[in-house]
């Protein structure tokens, strides 16, 4: 008799746990029973077969892959990465997590008073707590910031510690990041993954929501504008790098979340003392700006000079007071690692008592007796460069490990003598171990916490859990988790029922509609080049699907030959089954798109990102003639896809303008190029018919003419009749409405010399007929429809 | 000595250059007990939209300006009247042996602290063929002052003054490979030696007399913005400064205009007025003692 499919006995899952002998665990208490905050998710795990378990974790995974989470790693073909998520989340009480909460406090207090004190009055320095030199020769401390007090009265705003639980199973700190802490983003996206995977039970468990944490950092964000009247939020933008950075996904999704303008540095500009934004509208006002920019190239006037994404005149702008940055700059002086060997003495000096929390244990081997204590104690330290803000691995610096100098061929002590300034040395340190779900088991591997913190006009405000970092051996030395590590949610859990958080305002709130704020200048010329790109990647499919229709008709090499001229003005090889130039077409849409991220729904970018996926693919395989002409077709129907979802869901700001004229101009441009080519007199037989098979436009003709294709009937409807969307004076049309649209709410209704322009281009295709608009009138029109990008440019862009 | 200067610089463009913002570091300084800055100002045509005059972290007098339309030319012009006294004779100077012991009692982070002269700079890296030079020219039992005075008078000896040979953008690395270069390559190539042998150095930038007193030869540099070195030399003797193009200890035939870590602190002017591609530029010094 077949025996049913085995359920796991109860309690199986825990009793087969094993943590490492002689190392802390967060399941498994030292008297090796289960931590309390743990029983509910075991007790969910152990009712569930592996099988179920694995489809829990698959709609998390499905969640990420749908949201498009990743983050895009260096080195070899830089490539956008799968965010690495551990479903398992780690399981704290809320007693425990107040102790950490309120060190970690202490010691952001400490912190800012003493980047306060090494850009004002350097007393640290002067009464002996600090080396000079280490602030010296630190990169980090900016000298032309030196004297700068920043206008909100604090340097700190917004922090992150990175944390573990030593083998005494205390909590210490192994890293502070103070100069753009990242991850912040990623913990929601963990947590909503998270909750995915843990349906069932995460309503019931107790879990500290995270929405409360980014609301009162909202919040004080929109308090550090300077003036109070102007609705909350209107001058708060968030600086990033830009789309080449590892964490721009992170930028661009917390900018959505928060409802704040994503900005680059060239989207600033600095007038009479005060920082605008470059908008369609004309220079805006902006006041205060989430940093995630690294200080050094925030100016190239007066800081790093080599900089393309600063803004010049950024440092003067913060002379003048006129700017909040979260952080200021040159608070990346305090992530040094030599920092964390003086940070203990100067709390004892300025709290009046040790660190509640302590930090990992470092010597800086500037100082003789420190030096030589290195030199005792090598073999169980850590070694290395004492400006570094990162662990040496992560840069590839000299550094020895356990005694094991790498690097140089030096011995460790005359290394250690040799260098001894600009070294320090830190205890090696050995993390707890928490369980991770793996092969049908759970096995424990070492894991750190990041935790976040706000400031807000109440204290810091801590954000509960929501990111780990978890090893991927059982190594349990920090250092190891260099190696490779996988993210995780952490759970706070309180004893009774939490608070259900939201972003959304309080129903009592008064209602108001937010007026959009003025369109960044950067956001409207990637959104018209979007629909350019799109739009010419669409012409050009249909084009190569003509050519690969006819491929093997006998008769047509005249009609072929047109085709295949026309293909080579864009760079397209005919001869290809999938042209490359159609591949590059679409990645410079895919590029002007991944560049406004924030503006784009996450079906949006799927679409796209899925167009570029199958043009990709279908490159490896299709083959010339019928084959292709059918890939092309199924492509065709994918960019309808992309463009449906765009129509049907953007909302129509001016933004939607800009994307709206690029597709009209690019559309209107090329069709006017194709029916001087394809109207000619001199053009072969069959040409008036592939015009009227590219315009899309083969039943259109026939209700319409209910004759053989001549060049008036062609003319008439691809040109110059308004109701077609295929048409010329269509999309010339609807590039004067937008235009008009573009006046009345950018420039209260001053016309600009583009939408002059348009007037007038319009005009004169409007008052031809189909006997006089001619294949030369129709050349001219086409360098008069391109010469309008120009013109916009000059309006909008600059 | 009182001077009377006249420092010029125009650009023009081959197509009318638009906005910007500009930092220039241009007027001489004014330094109690060493020169004296009796009047000066800088004309800049045409006149910017914006200007702020202040001073930056190591006290040099600097302008920021930007401009808002587009413009071909742009003209600066500095009119300064100096009285330069050469620097009183330097205290005893620190053994080399002892200078790090010195340096450790220093407790200050303020601009002539020499805590900021002695780790890499943007413009001086650490360079390990620098430091075997100048240990080669240098003996242990030196003072920090003698090893300056070593050190300055074997790169002048060694290397070949060539305005044409390197611009500005060259790494030191190249010019001290080739044993040429111009006052800023024989600068930074010496604040390299200096800081390898751990003695606090820094970049000056300045200006020559233009005409030498009678019977004496005309320094090398004078047509120009010129540039030298300023050296730490323990807690007695403080700073000094040495010209290592002209192999001179300076005195008042040199008026200071910037002083900083490298020529990175000090660039007379940053901003799109930098001197590249279709643009010419224009550069003129007149340094004219006032009894001459």
């Amino acid at each position: 008799m077949p025996r049913a499919q085995p359920r796991p006995a109860k309690g199986r899952l825990f009793a087969s746990y094993r943590p490492l002998p002689g190392v802390p665990d967060e399941l498994v208490a030292p008297d090796g029973t289960m931590r309390p905050a743990w029983a509910g998710i075991i007790a969910h795990l152990e009712a569930l077969s592996p099988q179920d378990i694995g489809r829990n974790i698959a709609r998390g995974e499905q969640y990420l892959r749908d949201a498009g989470v990743f983050f895009r790693t260096y080195g070899a073909g830089q490539s956008e990465r799968d965010w690495p998520f551990s479903p398992l989340p780690i399981l704290l009480p809320e007693a425990e997590w107040a102790q950490i909460t309120d060190g970690l406090s202490e010691r952001a207090d400490l912190l800012e008073a003493v980047v306060a004190d090494l850009y004002g009055e350097n007393r640290l320095v002067a009464d002996g707590h600090l080396p000079a030199a280490l602030i010296a020769e630190n990169p980090e401390w900016l000298r032309p910031v030196v004297g700068i007090t920043p206008r909100s009265g604090h340097f700190l705003h917004f922090l992150a510690f990175e944390i573990g639980r030593g083998p005494d199973g205390r909590w210490w700190v192994l890293g502070d990041r103070t100069q753009a802490p990242s991850g912040a983003g990623f913990a929601l996206e963990n947590r909503v993954a998270a909750t995915r995977v843990f349906s069932e039970i995460y309503g019931q468990s107790n879990v500290h929501r995270l929405a409360g944490f980014f609301r009162a950092f909202r919040d004080a964000l929109n308090g550090l504008q300077a003036d109070a009247s102007v609705r909350a939020g209107a001058k708060v933008g968030i600086l990033t790098p830009g789309p080449m950075t590892d964490t721009y996904y992170e930028h661009a999704y917390i900018a959505r979340y928060l409802g704040l303008t994503l900005l680059e540095g060239g989207d600033l500009t600095v007038e009479d003392g005060a920082l605008k934004v470059r908008t369609v509208s004309g220079p805006a006002p902006i006041d205060v700006l989430w940093r995630r920019l690294d200080a050094a190239w925030a100016d190239p006037l007066e800081l790093d000079d080599t900089s393309r994404i600063g803004t010049p005149g950024l440092l003067s702008a913060l002379r003048a007071g006129t700017v909040t940055l979260v952080n200021a700059l040159g608070v990346g002086v305090l992530e040094s690692q030599a920092m964390l060997a003086f940070l203990p003495g100067i709390a004892e000096v300025l709290n009046g008592r040790p660190l509640k929390l302590p930090n990992i244990a470092t010597w800086w081997c500037g100082q003789k007796a420190e030096l030589n204590h290195v030199r005792a104690h090598a073999a169980g330290m850590l070694i290395g460069p004492a400006m570094a803000t990162r662990l040496p691995f992560e840069t590839n610096d000299t550094h020895a490990l356990a005694g094991q100098l790498r690097g140089c061929d030096q011995s460790l002590d005359d290394w250690l003598v040799a260098n001894g300034p600009v070294l320090v040395g830190q205890e090696l340190v050995t993390l707890s171990t928490t369980p991770v779900w793996q092969d049908g088991a759970l096995v424990p591997r070492p894991m750190t916490i990041r935790v976040f913190l706000a400031r807000t006009p109440q204290g810091w405000q801590v954000m509960p859990g929501g990111f780990a970092r978890i090893g991927t051996s059982a190594d349990t030395t920090a250092i190891a988790m260099q190696q490779g590590s996988t993210v995780a949610d952490v759970w706070i859990v309180a004893d009774t029922p939490v608070r259900d958080e939201t972003m959304l305002a309080a129903p009592t709130q008064a209602f108001a509609r937010a007026e959009p704020g003025a369109l960044p200048s950067r956001a409207a010329d990637n959104l018209y080049w979007l629909g350019r790109y799109i739009e010419r990647t669409e012409g050009l499919l249909r084009l190569t699907r003509a050519y690969n229709a006819r491929r093997n008709e006998a008769g047509n090499d005249a009609l072929r030959g047109l085709i295949a001229k026309e293909l080579g003005r864009y760079g397209l090889d005919p001869a290809e089954p999938l042209p490359h130039g159609l591949i590059r077409s679409l990645g410079y849409a895919v590029n002007a798109a991944s560049r406004i991220r924030d503006r784009f729904s996450v079906d949006g970018w799927a679409a796209l990102a899925d167009l570029e996926k199958s043009i990709a693919r279908m490159a490896q395989t299709v083959t010339a003639g019928d084959d292709a002409a059918l890939a092309m077709g199924i492509l065709l129907r994918k960019v309808a896809g992309f463009s449906g979802l765009v129509h049907e869901n953007m909302y129509r700001a001016t933004g939607w303008r800009f994307l709206t004229i690029g597709r009209s101009l690019e559309r209107a441009a090329a069709m006017a190029g194709l029916l001087a080519t394809l109207t000619d007199p001199k053009a072969p037989g069959g040409s008036l018919d592939l015009a009227i098979e590219i315009g899309d436009s083969i039943m259109t003709h026939r209700q319409r003419y209910a004759v053989l294709a001549s060049r008036e009937t062609v003319t008439d409807l691809l040109a110059l009749d308004v109701q077609n969307p295929r048409a010329i004076l269509f999309h010339l049309t609807e590039i004067r409405d937008q235009a008009d649209l573009l006046t009345e709410f950018t420039r209260k209704g001053q016309l600009t010399e583009f939408a002059r322009r348009v007037v007038a281009v319009q005009t004169s295709i409007a008052l031809h007929s189909p006997e006089t608009l001619s294949p030369a009138a129709l050349r001219r029109l086409k360098a008069d429809i391109l010469a309008l990008s120009d013109v916009l440019s000059d309006a909008y862009m600059l | 000595m009182i001077y009377d200067i006249v420092l010029r610089i125009a650009y023009t463009y081959a197509s009318p250059a638009s906005g910007g913002r500009h930092l220039v570091r241009l007027m001489p300084a004014d330094l109690p007990g060493e020169q004296r800055l009796i009047a000066g100002h800088l004309d800049i045509t045409p006149a910017p939209s914006e200007r702020t005059d202040r001073s930056d972290f190591f006290g040099n007098r600097a302008t920021d300006f930007a401009f808002r339309g587009a413009f071909d030319d742009v003209a600066l012009r500095v009119q300064a009247r100096v009285e330069r006294r050469g620097a009183s004779p330097p205290g005893p100077s620190t053994p080399r042996a002892d200078l790090a012991a010195d340096l450790a009692a220093s407790r200050s982070l303020t601009a002539d602290a020499p805590g900021h002269f002695l780790a890499p700079s943007p413009l001086v890296p650490h360079d390990s063929a620098m430091l075997a030079y100048a240990e080669a020219a240098t003996g242990a039992q030196m003072t920090a002052l003698q090893a300056v005075v070593a050190i300055g008078e074997a790169l002048h000896h060694d290397m070949r003054y060539d305005p044409d040979a390197t611009e500005v953008d060259t790494p030191m690395r190249e010019a001290f490979n080739a044993r040429h270069g111009v006052c800023q390559d024989f600068s930074h190539i010496m604040i390299a030696c200096l800081r390898g042998l751990g003695i606090p150095a820094g970049y000056v930038s300045g200006l020559l007399r233009t005409i030498p007193p009678p019977g004496k030869p005309r320094l090398e540099g004078a047509d120009a913005m010129h540039a030298w070195v300023r050296a730490w030399c323990g807690k007695h003797a403080g700073w000094i400064e040495y010209d290592p193009t002209n192999s001179i200890t300076v005195g008042e035939n040199h008026i200071v205009v910037a002083r900083g870590r490298d020529y990175s602190d000090v660039s007379p002017i940053r901003g799109v007025l930098r001197v590249s591609g279709h643009q010419t530029g224009l550069h003129s010094v007149d340094v004219i003692p006032l009894d001459a």
